[in-house]
């Protein structure tokens, strides 16, 4: 019974937004009227350890041993500098221009955001790329 | 007893009210530098659990509102998260340079 209460509070306290990187781009006023877009992609992330870190909670004796030693493999395997979970295609925000284009045909654009965020849930998250901005008219 | 606590309390408060850069970023610096503008938004969270980043767009449109029909460039965009004891403050700061035609 601890166990699930557990993964259901492990579950329920991660449900959060993360935010890596803003970056607010010039934002020009004076030529035309400013239609306001939003593209986004977002990439399935996973995070190893954790998923064997919640089966060691989840578990008892001598599995939730193994799940401790995968754990600590997979961190291990894992570890060095990165941004957010990692993904399984490294170039799934490569298209942004083209759907900012499609937003904004004229291709007049200004106040370019972007930001770099994350909804995780747990062991898994879906790692955002996302830009706002507005077409000039 | 009772005041141990409170020295406990406030140590771990002024220990843990520190600033971490998440990131930076400046976009092209214009010659002429007069009318500086400056927009900030935050966001209050419990352990750092946060529902929602669009605190981002608050600052955007803070900035927007002050340099109203001009040109912002410029801008040098801080995001920042500051930690108190159990809670956190994301903040994003944005300073420019308004060019008014």
């Amino acid at each position: 019974m601890r166990q699930y209460f557990a993964l259901a509070a492990v579950g329920l306290l991660t449900a959060c937004a993360r935010l890596d990187h803003v970056q607010i781009g010039e934002i020009n006023q004076s030529q035309g009227t400013l239609i306001p877009f939003t593209v986004q992609v977002s990439e399935f992330g996973f995070e190893a350890a954790a998923a064997a870190e919640l089966g060691r909670v989840a578990s008892t004796g001598k599995t939730s041993q193994h799940f401790q030693e995968i754990r600590d493999i997979l961190a291990l395997m894992n570890m060095g500098p990165r941004t957010g979970n990692p993904v399984y295609a490294e170039d799934y925000a490569e298209k942004m221009v083209e759907y900012i284009y499609a937003e904004c045909p004229s291709g007049k654009l200004t106040g370019l955001t972007s930001v770099r965020e994350a909804k995780a849930l747990g062991p898994v998250s879906g790692e955002i790329v996302r830009i706002s901005g507005y077409c000039i008219l | 007893m009772f005041k141990k606590i409170i020295v406990s309390i406030i140590t771990c408060l002024s220990l843990n009210a520190c600033v971490s850069l998440n990131s930076v970023s400046l976009t092209q610096v214009p010659a002429e530098r007069n009318n500086t503008i400056t927009a900030s938004s935050h966001s209050w969270n419990f352990l750092g659990i946060a529902f929602s980043n669009d605190f981002v767009d608050v600052a955007i449109m803070e900035l927007k509102r002050q340099c109203a029909g001009g040109k912002l460039t410029g801008i040098l965009t801080k995001h920042q998260t500051t930690a108190y004891f159990l809670v956190f403050k994301r903040e994003v700061i944005a300073t420019g340079y308004c060019q008014q035609d």
